[in-house]
């Protein structure tokens, strides 16, 4: 049995070997702006579901207020480089810390709400940070938004500068850190504190008869869910160099839960492709105008009526029968 | 029982819902390496006692004593630390997980991994990790259930998952275990083998309460018998002092007629 799971051990460094090549070639393969831009999207949007996956697919908590915390970090990283004249990286760490913190209050109401209400409650909290962003014109600008905001400084090794206007070096940067998300993500699932997610997702009393504090780890699960959210808000601010409320309104929730449901929740691995699917999939659509929603609202409605587990129920469920057909196979030759 | 003897003693316990006196005034004392067995008709309030003792429900009146410690006050998941563990009348497993799952979740307040292992998984890690594997394995083929680890807890048999219940319930390592009705749904077979584990447990040194309605069941594994009816204590003793008690008989004549 330990055998299998050091097997599952080195097949899981193997896949993360392989995003780490992907994520190296894409930009080679997608060389006008366009695609690029589309690239970095898709890393950050990878970054939001995954780190919405671990509060809902994993600790069972329906948050509708990740909107929120990319926006809270994107606000407090861009304002206190604007007005205060910190460097990037420090302003950087704020965005996020600013952005777990939140995520820490909202979820003391999770420890009393559950289900419907904690969606309530969370859908609440983001419409309120909206209208902060919105209202709060002496600070954010309002809807007037905040112009100009500078990309990453460059990073200068000797002889060799990573210059972060290059849309190129920008996705390897903000890949890099959804890659390094998803491994600290699967790294905490794999250990016994995905056991104690799961248990409070999936019964909290028999959770609590274990020795598990719910509350405590409900905190927790929020606490990274959100750092990574708000991590990606920091580059987003930027990476498009201007930020208004309208990018962290509520809709944007329900997209980034759309990514984890079609992608599969309770997965890490199903959310990324989640992510990337509903990324690229409206651009293809971009065509056939406001019909692209219709199409979008169909193809999630089938995933759920049809393939609850999502993207990565299906690659399960594809592997298991490419799995029994070669072994049919093999079974087939040896006589 | 001298007060030093008893590992867990609860005093004057009282429960109201709403207009219904649940469970009114009830003291017990429990020594390690017995079992202690509650019974009474359906809706003498046994669970409402065992919600109390484990936390589940705050007691309106009462103290509960563990090692001489109070813990009324402490939630249910901080009195695990103290070595209580339980089992639940209706089945609370973790259904979408698989049976040694449900039994690792059990370790939670035993893990020995330094903080940062968590994020990158070291060899205390991948110590902790087998030993809880093995200690897992161990417990299945203790209550029946080796060859089943990777099997869906949801998709076990009724007598199945009350045997992985007590399994994971033991995995905190516990020095109080308390059942609630673990032969509800289970054959004549499966109630055989549950007695026999009991037996093991308290010839290794535990304490276990078992809550039954069935007074024939736990008669010929208990060394103290408390009798509810109607929320009350109706006597206290050894099961051959209980099967004689006039009280005690007209209560199960009354509820079973
Ligand atoms: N959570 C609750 N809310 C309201 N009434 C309850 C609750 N739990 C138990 N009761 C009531 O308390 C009484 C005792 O129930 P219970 O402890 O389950 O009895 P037993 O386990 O002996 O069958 C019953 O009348 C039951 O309806
Ligand atoms: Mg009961």
């Amino acid at each position: 049995m330990s055998d299998a799971y050091s097997a599952a051990g080195r097949a899981r460094w193997w896949g993360i070997l392989a995003a780490a090549c992907v994520i190296a070639v894409l930009p080679l393969v997608f060389r006008d702006s366009y695609w690029r831009t589309n690239l970095i999207v898709c890393a950050l949007n990878v970054m939001l579901a995954i780190g919405l996956d671990f509060v809902v697919g994993y600790a069972g908590q329906l948050n509708l207020g990740q909107s929120a915390f990319y926006g809270i970090g994107a606000y407090v990283s861009t304002l206190l480089i604007m007005r205060l004249g910190l460097p990037f990286w420090p302003a950087f760490v704020c965005g996020v810390v600013a952005s777990a913190l939140s995520g820490m209050v909202l979820s003391l109401f999770a420890v009393r709400l559950r289900g419907h209400y904690l969606a309530i409650a969370s859908l609440g909290f983001a419409v309120i940070t909206y209208q902060v962003l919105l209202n709060w014109i002496s600070l954010t600008q309002g809807p007037l938004g905040i112009y100009g905001i500078a990309p990453p400084p460059p990073v200068g090794l000797p002889g060799w500068q990573i210059d972060f206007t290059d849309l190129a070096n920008l996705f390897y940067l903000v890949a890099g850190f959804a890659l390094l998300s998803y491994v600290l993500l699967d790294q905490l699932v794999r250990s016994p504190i995905g056991e104690t997610l799961t248990a409070i997702r999936e019964d909290e009393v028999s959770a609590a008869s274990l020795g598990i504090n719910a509350r405590l780890w409900k905190v927790f699960a929020f606490a990274v869910g959100t750092a990574v959210a708000g991590g990606a808000g920091c580059f987003y601010a930027g990476f498009v160099g201007t930020l208004v409320p309208d990018a962290f309104f509520i809709t944007e929730s329900f997209n980034i839960l759309a990514m984890v449901i079609v992608g599969g929740m309770g997965t890490l691995s199903g959310p990324v492709f989640g992510a990337i699917l509903l990324t690229v999939l409206p651009e293809f659509l971009r065509g056939i105008g406001d019909l692209r929603l219709i199409v979008y609202g169909l193809a999630l409605t089938l995933v759920v009526l049809f393939m609850p587990g999502g993207i990565a129920q299906a690659l399960r469920l594809a592997r298991d029968r490419l799995m029994r057909a070669s072994s049919r196979q093999t079974a087939g030759a040896k006589p | 029982m001298s007060d030093a003897a008893a590992i867990f003693r609860a005093v004057g316990l009282s429960k109201n819902f709403g207009g219904v006196r649940a469970v009114k005034d009830v003291s017990l004392a429990v020594a390690p390496a017995t079992v202690f067995a509650i019974i009474g008709p359906n809706g003498a309030g046994k669970s409402t006692l065992l919600n109390l003792i484990s936390g589940v429900h705050p007691p309106d009146a009462g103290t509960v004593m563990f090692n001489s410690l109070d813990v009324t006050a402490l939630p249910p998941h901080a009195r695990v630390r103290h070595g209580l563990a339980r089992t639940f009348q209706k089945i609370r497993l973790f259904k979408q997980l698989s049976v040694i799952d449900n039994v690792v979740a059990g370790f939670h307040a035993r893990h020995r991994i330094p903080a940062w292992q968590y994020v990158w998984h070291g060899t205390a890690f991948r110590a902790d990790r087998a030993r809880c594997r093995a200690e897992a394995a161990e417990l299945l083929a203790f209550v029946g259930l080796s060859g089943r680890g990777q099997a869906l807890a949801g998709a076990l048999s009724y007598g199945e998952q009350r045997m992985l219940e007590i399994a994971r319930a033991l995995a905190t390592a516990p020095r109080l275990l308390l059942i609630d009705e673990p032969a509800a749904g289970l054959n004549a077979a499966e109630v055989e083998a549950l007695l026999e584990r009991i037996r093991v447990l308290r010839q290794r040194g535990m304490a276990v309460v078992v809550v039954e309605h069935n007074m024939d069941l736990v008669m010929n594994v208990a060394d103290r018998v408390l009798v509810m009816d109607y929320g009350e204590p109706l006597f206290e003793g050894t099961p051959a002092e209980v099967q004689v008690h006039p009280g005690v008989i007209a209560a199960y004549l009354g509820a079973e007629s």
